[in-house]
C-alpha cells in the first residue's frame, strides 16, 4: 500500500475513477483510489444507467452533453475493447399533462439552443420508436435519439483500467477511518490497511460524503435518500429506447441482455443510509409500468435492490473544496444523476484540482450558491 | 412412461386430455402438468438455451428457469406448474422469449 500520495480519492464508483482517470490525464502523478468495498458498490452499481442531455437546466444539458460525448468514443479513449455497452437508442420522456406538456416544450427550445437536438414527439410518433408503450395515457413526448444508456459495472472499470494502466492504485476493502490536518490543511488518511500521507483528498462517497467531511468537522447540504429498482427475466429485445416519465414516476430500460430495468420514486423512504429493500415497491412499480407499456405484465421480477441518491438542494452536483480545510474536496450531490455526469465529474474535478481552464461552467456549481442563493433548478429528477 | 401399477398407491388419473407439442399431439390427464405429461411422453428436451443447449425437467417446483416454454403463444411459461389443458399449444423455447 502507498505510505505518500499526491492525490487520494475516497470513494470507488464512477465518479472516484473518473476523476483519478482525468488527473492522470491531465499530468497528475501518484493518484490513490480508496473504496470501502468494491468498485461500484455503491450508487454506480445499483443505477439505472440511463443517459439523457434532455434537462430543464443549461447546466444539466452541458455536463450531460460532455458526458455523452465521452461515451460515445470512451471504448478508443479509455482502451476498452470489451465495450461499455452504450446502447444509444433513444430517450423517451412521456408527457401527461399541460402543464408538463409546457415545461417540456421549453425544455426542448433550450436543448435544441444547446445543440441538443431532442424533439416533440406526438402520440403516433412516440408509438412508432416504443412500440410497447400504451399511448392512452400520454398527450405527447420528448425524445432525443442520442440518448440512452450503458453498463455502469463496465463502464467503472473501463476508467479504473486506464487508471491502473497510467500508474494509478486503486484499494478496495480499504475504508476510511480518518483525516488528519495541520494548520487548516490536509496531511494524511488514516485507512483500515495503514496511514497515506497526502496533501490532497477528493471525497467522492456518494451518499457516505458527509460521513467523510465528518472527519474534520465539515458538513454539506445533501442528504442520502434511498431509492428502488428491480431487474426482470430477460426477453428478446422489444424496448430499444429508454422511457421514462416525471408525472407518471418511472423509468424503464432494455438493457442489452434483455432484461428490464426499472425504478420509481417512493414516499417516505429513509435518510439513514439504508439500502434494503422496500417490500411495497415492486408491486407499485409493477401497476406503474404495466399501465404504460402493458406487454410487460407477464414478465417476471427477478429481485430488487436500492441505492442512495445524495441530494443537493438544487438537485445539481457539488464541485468545490471544502471551506475550511484546504486541499479537501467534494464531488457530490449527484441527485440520482452521478453516474451519467461521470466524465464531465472526472473533468471538472481535474480541472479544478489542477488550477486547468474550465471546459464547462463549473464555477457556477460550488458551495457558495447555497450561501448566496444562486442555486440552479432543476425539476426533471425521478 | 408411466406407474400404472404400484404396491400401496393408486392413481386415479382423470379425464384424457390431449394438446400439442411442436405440432405433435401429446394424449395426458387432467390435473397434470405440461412437463409431466411431456415427460411421460418420452420428451426431455424442453426448452434451449440462448447457446442451444438442450433444456429439461429440472426442480419441477417451479423455482428453476429450465422448463420454460411457449404456451399458446405466451413464453418464458413454466411448464412444470403448468396444467394441460385440451387442446393446448406447447412449443419448444428456443434462447430467450420473446413477449407476446
Amino acid at each position: 500500500m502507498n505510505r505518500t500520495a499526491d492525490y487520494v480519492i475516497i470513494g470507488g464508483g464512477i465518479s472516484g475513477a473518473a476523476i483519478g482517470y482525468f488527473l492522470l490525464k491531465n499530468g497528475a502523478k501518484n493518484v490513490v483510489i480508496l473504496e470501502r468495498n468494491y468498485l461500484t458498490a455503491g450508487a454506480t452499481g445499483r443505477c439505472g444507467a440511463g443517459i439523457r442531455q434532455q434537462w430543464g437546466s443549461e447546466m444539466n444539458c452541458l455536463l450531460t452533453q460532455f458526458s455523452c460525448n465521452f461515451f460515445e468514443n470512451a471504448e478508443e479513449e479509455l482502451g476498452y475493447p470489451e465495450g461499455i455497452e452504450f446502447h444509444q437508442g433513444g430517450y423517451m420522456l412521456l408527457v401527461s399533462n399541460e402543464d408538463e406538456l409546457a415545461q417540456t416544450k421549453k425544455n426542448i427550445a433550450l436543448q435544441n439552443s444547446l445543440g441538443i437536438e431532442s424533439q416533440l414527439l406526438d402520440v403516433n410518433q412516440a408509438k412508432v420508436l416504443t412500440p410497447i408503450l400504451d399511448t392512452g395515457n400520454i398527450l405527447a413526448a420528448a425524445y432525443h435519439s442520442k440518448d440512452g444508456h450503458l453498463n455502469p459495472f463496465k463502464t467503472t472499470q473501463a476508467f479504473a483500467d486506464a487508471f491502473i494502466r497510467m500508474g494509478g492504485n486503486i484499494y478496495t476493502n480499504t475504508a476510511v477511518h480518518g483525516l488528519k490536518t495541520e494548520n487548516g490543511r490536509i496531511c494524511g488518511v488514516d485507512t483500515s490497511q495503514g496511514h497515506i500521507a497526502t496533501d490532497c483528498v477528493i471525497n467522492t462517497a456518494g451518499g457516505h460524503t458527509n460521513i467523510i467531511a465528518a472527519l474534520v468537522g465539515e458538513e454539506i447540504p445533501i442528504y442520502a435518500e434511498r431509492h428502488n429498482i428491480l431487474v426482470t427475466e430477460p426477453v428478446e429485445p422489444i424496448l430499444s429506447t429508454m422511457v421514462m416519465s416525471l408525472s407518471l414516476n418511472f423509468y424503464c430500460q432494455q438493457v442489452p441482455h434483455g432484461s428490464f430495468v426499472m425504478g420509481r420514486s417512493c414516499t417516505n423512504q429513509p435518510r439513514d443510509l439504508r439500502v434494503t429493500a422496500d417490500s411495497s415497491f415492486p408491486e407499485n412499480m409493477a401497476a406503474t409500468v404495466v399501465k404504460i407499456m402493458p406487454a410487460l405484465k407477464n414478465i417476471r421480477m427477478l429481485r430488487q435492490w436500492a441505492g442512495l441518491y445524495d441530494m443537493s438542494p438544487d438537485k445539481h452536483p457539488i464541485y468545490d473544496r471544502f471551506p475550511n480545510v484546504e486541499g479537501f474536496y467534494v464531488a457530490a450531490g449527484f441527485s440520482g444523476h452521478g453516474f451519467m455526469l461521470g466524465p464531465a465529474t472526472g473533468q471538472i474535478m481535474a480541472e479544478q484540482i489542477l488550477g486547468l481552464e474550465p471546459t464547462l461552467p463549473w464555477n457556477r456549481l460550488g458551495l457558495s450558491r447555497f450561501e448566496t442563493g444562486e442555486m440552479i433548478l432543476e425539476s426533471s429528477v425521478v | 412412461m408411466r406407474i400404472e401399477e404400484h404396491p400401496i398407491l393408486d392413481f386415479n388419473r382423470g379425464k384424457p386430455i390431449t394438446f400439442t407439442f411442436d405440432g405433435q399431439t401429446v394424449t395426458s390427464y387432467e390435473n397434470e402438468t405440461v412437463a409431466v405429461a411431456l415427460h411421460s411422453a418420452g420428451i426431455r428436451i424442453l426448452s434451449r438455451s440462448q447457446k442451444q443447449r438442450p433444456r429439461g425437467l429440472y426442480c419441477a417446483i417451479g423455482n428453476c428457469a429450465s422448463c420454460m416454454m411457449v404456451v399458446d403463444g405466451e413464453a418464458n411459461v413454466k411448464t412444470c406448474i403448468t396444467l394441460v389443458q385440451e387442446g393446448m399449444e406447447v412449443k419448444t423455447q428456443i434462447g430467450k422469449g420473446i413477449l407476446a
